[in-house]
């Protein structure tokens, strides 16, 4: 079976490195986009399963690429997972139509929270 | 290409841009460095890693630690820049970039990336406070390797202006250009609230805003001028008449 593949929307290189080096322990296949723009270009790409996606991103904003792939059928359906530093200032519920289905607080989590989170929307 | 210039009011008590708090800024400025220098120590407290893992890490710890530390140095010089007297002196923006470049040269080979000094033909000295001026250019170099592209290389550049009564440190990134959306609300925020430079429009912006007070502070300027392929943060500083002397 084909390793499953997460799409890593990050503008801090090392923190992407970062998650990417648990996800691959965890048996992922990653990819790591820093600005919206190139995220588009890879869901393309490498076709995701999952999105791991910063709220704060150099040039367009999250919700911007969010609005995007909410736009065509085959991305709507891929999963998000907002991994942020403005968790504590957002409700999930406010961002679930834009296809996030879980919430990660940067300033709290741990390292492996990324691993469960990803398990758990696919 | 186009050039926007922005000024400053008080950081302690005033507004950022978007609305935001100073503080609320600040503290949002610094939560990515924590929040990643955490994650590495979680993850080296777990073990489960190669000797080459852990070097790399302990190597991103300490130059976030640096960046972050840099970043509340200049808070604190900021929230003090009323109470202190600054000594202006003739200073070779030369020599001083170079030392710069030597300073931040560790930070962007551990991010894969460049920066060196593009240097200039002629002599030059320029009248400024030292520290301050370390510290806007420090700055513009940590806003440049954020946005500079992954194989990218960051210039420092030195120019002179107005027949060389001003002199221009200009910190010129090959990062992702600034839309024309983007480049046009980056304007309209300048011109409405010109206490405010915004590195890009979705940052804070708080950096930037530091080094306008810096610059103010020594009758300086900062301001940015948008390329197709990036954009240059920069300070003009007056020149200093002592070479003319000679």
């Amino acid at each position: 079976m084909s390793k499953q593949t997460v799409l890593i929307v990050e503008d801090d290189p090392w923190l992407a490195e970062q998650h990417a080096r648990v996800l691959t322990k965890a048996g992922y296949k990653t990819s790591i986009s820093p600005h919206a723009e190139a995220a588009i270009d890879a869901v393309d790409d490498v076709h995701p399963d999952v999105i791991v996606l910063d709220m704060l991103l150099t040039g367009s904003t999250a919700f911007a690429l969010m609005h995007e792939l909410q736009s065509y059928g085959d991305t709507s359906v891929i999963p998000i997972i907002l991994c942020t530093n403005l968790a504590a200032d957002m409700n999930l519920d406010d961002v679930k139509p834009y296809g996030v289905q879980r919430m990660l607080d940067k300033t709290s989590m741990l390292p492996d929270d990324v691993v469960t989170a990803v398990r758990s929307v696919l | 290409m186009g050039s926007t210039r922005g000024k400053h009011e008080q950081l302690v008590g005033g507004i950022l841009g978007d609305g935001l708090p100073s503080l609320i800024a600040a503290a949002h400025e610094l939560k990515s460095p924590l929040a990643l220098v955490r994650q590495l120590s979680l993850m080296l407290e777990a073990g489960d890693i190669t000797d080459v893992e852990r070097q790399r890490m302990l190597r991103q710890i300490s130059l976030t630690s640096e960046r972050a530390l840099r970043l509340t140095s200049d808070l604190t010089r900021s929230a003090r820049l009323d109470d202190a007297l600054f000594e202006l002196e003739p200073i070779n923006p030369q020599e001083l970039c170079k030392d710069i470049v030597h300073e931040l040269r560790p930070l962007f080979e551990a991010h894969g990336r460049n920066v060196r000094l593009v240097p200039h033909k002629h002599p030059l000295l320029l009248v400024a406070n030292r520290d301050l001026l370390r510290r806007i250019i420090m700055n513009f170099g940590d806003n440049a390797l954020h946005y500079a592209d992954s194989k990218g290389i960051v210039e420092i550049q030195i120019h002179t202006l107005q027949s060389g009564k001003v002199i221009r440190l200009g910190v010129r990134d090959y990062g992702p250009a600034l839309s024309s959306d983007m480049w046009r609300s980056l304007k309209t925020k300048l011109a409405l609230a010109p206490q405010s430079v915004h590195a890009r429009p979705e940052s804070s912006g708080l950096g930037l805003y530091i080094a306008s007070q810096f610059a103010d502070a020594m009758n300086g300027e900062i301001g940015v001028t948008r390329h197709r392929d990036g954009a240059t943060f920069y300070v003009d500083l007056s020149s200093s008449q002592q070479l003319s002397l000679l």
